[in-house]
């Protein structure tokens, strides 16, 4: 019906424009459109360069347009983007697993059982979680060192992932644990009453309920491992072996393997999936991060 | 020292003392009488027991059946009667003499019914079976052909269903919410129809049939023992124990050895629990804090040592790592003493108040109930002890020790000196320690509050009423958080580089070669901005979300009032925006404080500008930054841990400080 234009009547439910407001409304699409530009700018900087045939080693302005995939080429030729890649995405998915695996246990039996030293654990968590990830970093090396004299096996990226998923542990507890909390316990009470176990009562009655929460938690556990350069710059050594952040960094940090547009086409590659993955999941994505912060 | 006059069981109710020899003020002749009946009785039980398998064969014979557990049960029915019948005239001499009686009664009563029933169960699983290969030999050829008609008649009425439907909603009667819901629920229901149809096949019925019977001859079983012993366990807690005990003397001896007492006091089954961690204790955590079984290190010892009379090879820092595990083993071991002693305890204290002491199947449950959360939550107390606390520890050690460049294979302990260092600004790692945290301050103020108002003012802009691509606008805005942050610093850091292509920009702009990589306040300056760039996304999401929220009432009530929209803005959005974003904000300056993305991979931290800031740091390094270059480059990690345990103190108490002004906390909803 609104679209209709009524000539001489005026039918809104807003208050006529005046003269200053237009001015305000104008000006207000020109800084919102002034930051779109921006935003975009750069962002459409990576996609151009990554494309463009006629960059060499360096990025440079002025560089006429070639439609071009060499630097693609290159980057899935000439480095080690796939098993950066891989290892990425093999670090995040452990992360997230083990992740969801041990908060479930904790943040379940926090909510729901009384036990003796509960209190005080709960404080100790509440205190570690507000340590930050890198206190230990002069102990890290030593510790995979003594570890791997025991377990051969146990290489510097499952200590990565140990060191992401145990660092999570604790502030993921607590979110999970408030979700719990708002749960009736009416319900576990009448799954007990019909014969189900501890685990039954969490897989078969919590579990369904708190799934929203959980994949909160998976989500964020999985973004962490792509978002950070510090850990593994500290604890992987072999170019094979790096993260995305650690591996694209060799592609600019060294004059000698000086390859900007390859680093373009392989961030523009890293981040078209994680874009669609944030602009998809954004609304969970906020309240996990809302939520992660009522704690403090 | 005198015995109570009554004992209490563990309801909590009192009970008069059968036992006239622990009973006081019985007059001497009435204990001598009861001493010599006892101990006829005694004997006379004994013979009574030791006939028990020859009554149990003999009841066996009497009534076979083919089930082995039937005939059990019938067997074990009848002994209990007997039993009872025997304690029956006993059961004012003494407490255990009644529990038996009790409990035999209780077994003699339960176990009949449940054979009969199982033996329902069995005829029931028979029949079924029988009816199906019958029904097999029978066939179900026609039956099958009558289902197939029928099916294929459901499924024409779904598809008329559901072209109604759809007719209906080409006619707008309904909304197109309503059609896919509907259209779904008769898909559901057809489903559901065609699979009772299905069951009802006679082969179907009777393969059904003898599933639920196996079923319930497995489940019955199970739970009916279940409600027996739970309810033979009710009556030990309503019948008390008398003991001569008066101290609880087995856990004071035993406690060097958990599962001793245990085994002493007959609780097999946690006996075994606590064995389990005595064997921790001693062959696991007291053999490494001696030394044993160490990758290089000396157990606690090394702590002391800290590697100087070991080889050349051996490292002090592995030593110190490896003093630190002893610590945490021996903890670990300790507790479970602790813990295996106040047990014992416990339930010898119990037992002189008159309760009895619990039996393979308490402890089952109350491991099973109370217990499930120390095992719920062990492996992850383990990863954050081993994982997260271990290294923060061996951390805070190193912080004491002069582990630096020329003393990277031996350090020696030096008490505060690296933290005097540092505060005095001294050397040549704690020298730039004030410049560093002078611009990490100003850093995490500028960086983050530029983030927090370009956020907020895009927010408030893009949620004005008129402005239309509300869509567009936030899914744009969200790109500088989506795009993973390393990419995006590290394109700038190339944007900038000296013949960059934003430097060429720039020095035809001002004329002259600028190079914002090789000036301090430049770099430092397109750093605040950068962040301001990448940070404004997250504070916008959160922003927008919570204008939603705000209840239109709240503007009409303030126009109503006479207020122009610039002031509802400034006294209701503003204020409850901030409000309610605070501890997220908080978090966002803690985040910057810590940044170490941006400062690495822009510029390195440089440049370096030596006469300041020496030759570790560059101008732009934060206190993060810096501790990654000590520790990690410039191998000075005694200096190093001890900036990160001042920068983590600090942290901690923000974020405490946070914490116990949230709502959570204060509510107790711990």
């Amino acid at each position: 019906m609104s679209k209709k234009k009524d000539k001489g009547l005026y039918l809104s439910d807003r208050p006529p424009l005046t003269a200053v407001k237009v001015v305000m409304l104008a000006l207000s699409y020109i800084l919102l459109f002034f930051y779109v530009f921006v935003i975009l700018w750069p962002l459409a900087q990576i996609l151009f360069t990554s494309f463009n045939g006629n960059h060499g080693s360096y990025i440079q302005i002025g560089v006429s347009f070639t439609f071009s995939t060499k630097h693609f080429q290159y980057l899935f030729g000439e480095t080690y983007f796939l098993n950066w890649v891989l290892n990425t995405i093999l670090i995040a998915l452990a992360t997230a697993a083990l992740t969801l695996l041990f908060v479930s246990f904790t943040g379940y039996a926090y909510s729901r059982y009384r036990f003796k030293g509960r209190k005080a654990s709960l404080m100790a968590i509440m205190l570690i979680q507000t340590i930050p990830s890198f206190a230990g970093i002069a102990a890290f090396y030593t510790l995979h060192s003594i570890i791997a004299s025991i377990a051969p096996w146990f290489s510097r990226q499952m200590f990565l992932i140990l060191i992401y998923a145990g660092g999570g542990i604790a502030g993921n507890t607590f979110i999970l644990k408030g979700y719990i909390d708002s749960i009736s316990t009416e319900l576990d009470d009448a799954a007990r009453i019909d014969g189900c176990g501890n685990l039954q009562v969490y897989r078969l009655i919590i579990m369904p309920i708190v799934r929203p929460m959980l994949a909160v938690i998976a989500l964020w556990s999985f973004i962490g491992p792509f978002l950070d350069f510090m850990l593994p710059s500290i604890l992987l050594n072999d170019p094979k072996a790096y993260t995305l952040a650690t591996g694209l960094h060799t592609l600019i940090n060294d004059v000698r393997n000086m390859h900007q547009p390859v680093f373009a086409a392989g961030g523009l590659l890293t981040a078209v999936p994680i874009i669609i993955l944030f602009i998809a999941l954004q609304k969970q994505l906020v309240s996990g991060l809302a939520s992660g912060a009522v704690k403090g | 020292m005198r015995y109570p006059a009554t004992v209490v069981d563990d309801i909590g109710n009192e009970h008069p003392r059968k036992n006239l020899l622990l009973a006081p003020d019985t007059p001497a002749d009435a204990v001598k009488e009861y001493k010599t009946r006892r101990a006829e009785v005694l004997s006379q039980e004994k013979s009574f027991l030791r006939e028990s398998s020859n009554r149990k064969k003999t009841f066996r014979s009497e009534d076979d059946d083919s089930d082995p557990s039937i005939s059990r049960w019938l067997a074990e029915a009848k002994e209990s009667e007997a039993r009872a019948a025997f304690y029956e005239p006993l059961a004012d001499l003494d407490y255990d003499f009644e529990l038996r009686q009790k409990q035999n009664l209780e077994i003699a009563r339960q176990l009949p019914l449940i054979a009969s029933a199982r033996r329902a169960v069995l005829d029931e699983l028979e029949s079924a079976r029988k009816a199906l290969s019958e029904a097999k030999a029978a066939g179900q050829k026609e039956e099958l052909a009558i289902f197939k008609q029928a099916r294929k008649d459901r499924l024409t009425q779904l598809g008329d269903e559901k072209s109604q439907l759809k007719q209906a909603y080409r006619q707008a009667t309904i909304s197109s919410k309503a059609f896919t819901n509907e259209k779904r629920e008769g898909g559901l229901a057809a489903k559901d129809e065609i699979r009772v149809m299905r069951r009802q096949l006679p082969i179907n019925a009777q393969k059904e049939r003898v599933r639920y019977a196996r079923h319930k001859l497995r489940q019955d079983k199970k739970s009916k023992l279940r409600v027996l012993n739970s309810d033979l366990s009710d009556l030990r807690r309503k019948t008390p124990v008398e003991t001569a005990k008066r101290k609880a003397l087995i856990s004071y001896l035993t406690w060097p050895l958990p599962g001793l007492g245990q085994l002493l006091l007959g609780q097999r089954l946690k006996a075994l629990l606590f064995f389990a961690g005595s064997l921790f204790t001693y062959l696991i955590a007291i053999p490494y804090a001696l030394g044993r079984g160490n990758y290089r290190g000396k157990g606690l010892y090394g702590l002391i040592s800290l590697a100087h009379d070991g080889s050349r090879l051996d490292r002090s820092v592995i030593f110190m790592v490896e003093g630190v595990i002893a610590i945490i083993l021996l903890l670990m071991g300790l507790l479970i003493l602790y813990q295996s002693y106040r047990d014992v305890n416990r339930v010898e204290k119990q037992m002189i108040r008159g309760v009895r002491l619990h039996n393979w199947f308490e402890t089952r449950t109350s491991v099973k109930r109370s217990g499930f959360p120390f095992f719920a939550s062990a492996p992850a107390a383990l990863v954050t002890i081993f994982i997260v606390l271990l290294p923060i520890a061996v951390t805070i050690l190193i912080s004491f020790t002069n582990y630096d460049p020329s003393h990277q294979s031996k350090f020696n302990w030096a008490g505060l000196a690296n933290y005097k260092q540092i505060v005095l600004g001294q050397g040549i790692a704690g020298g730039p320690f004030w410049h560093i945290t002078g611009w990490t301050v100003i850093w995490t103020i500028f960086a983050t509050s530029l983030a927090i108002l370009i956020g907020l003012v895009l927010a408030l802009l893009v949620n004005q009423d008129r402005i239309y691509g509300k869509r567009l606008f936030r899914t744009v805005y969200l790109l500088p958080w989506a795009v993973p942050a390393f990419i995006t610093i590290m394109f700038f850091s190339i944007m900038f580089a000296p013949d960059g292509p934003l430097t060429n920009v720039l020095s035809s702009l001002t004329g002259q070669i600028t190079n914002i990589k090789y000036s301090t306040w430049g770099t430092r300056t397109v750093l605040i901005l950068l962040q301001g760039w990448l940070g404004s996304s997250y504070v916008f999401l959160l922003c927008t979300g919570i204008l939603q929220g705000i209840p239109n009432d709240l503007y009409e009530a303030a126009k109503i009032d006479g207020a122009t929209g610039f002031q509802a803005t400034r006294h209701i959005t503003i204020p409850l925006l901030l409000f309610q974003t605070a501890p997220l904000m908080i978090g966002q300056y803690t985040f910057n404080f810590n940044n170490f993305s941006i400062i690495y991979l822009f510029n390195g931290g440089g440049p370096f500008e030596p006469t300041k800031y020496g030759n570790i740091a560059g101008s732009s390094d934060l206190l993060i930054s810096y501790i990654y270059k000590l520790t990690i480059q410039k191998q000075y990690q005694g200096i190093g841990s001890a900036i990160t345990l001042i920068v983590s103190l600090v942290l901690i108490f923000i974020a405490w400080f946070g914490f116990s002004r949230s709502k959570a906390f204060r509510e107790e909803r711990l």
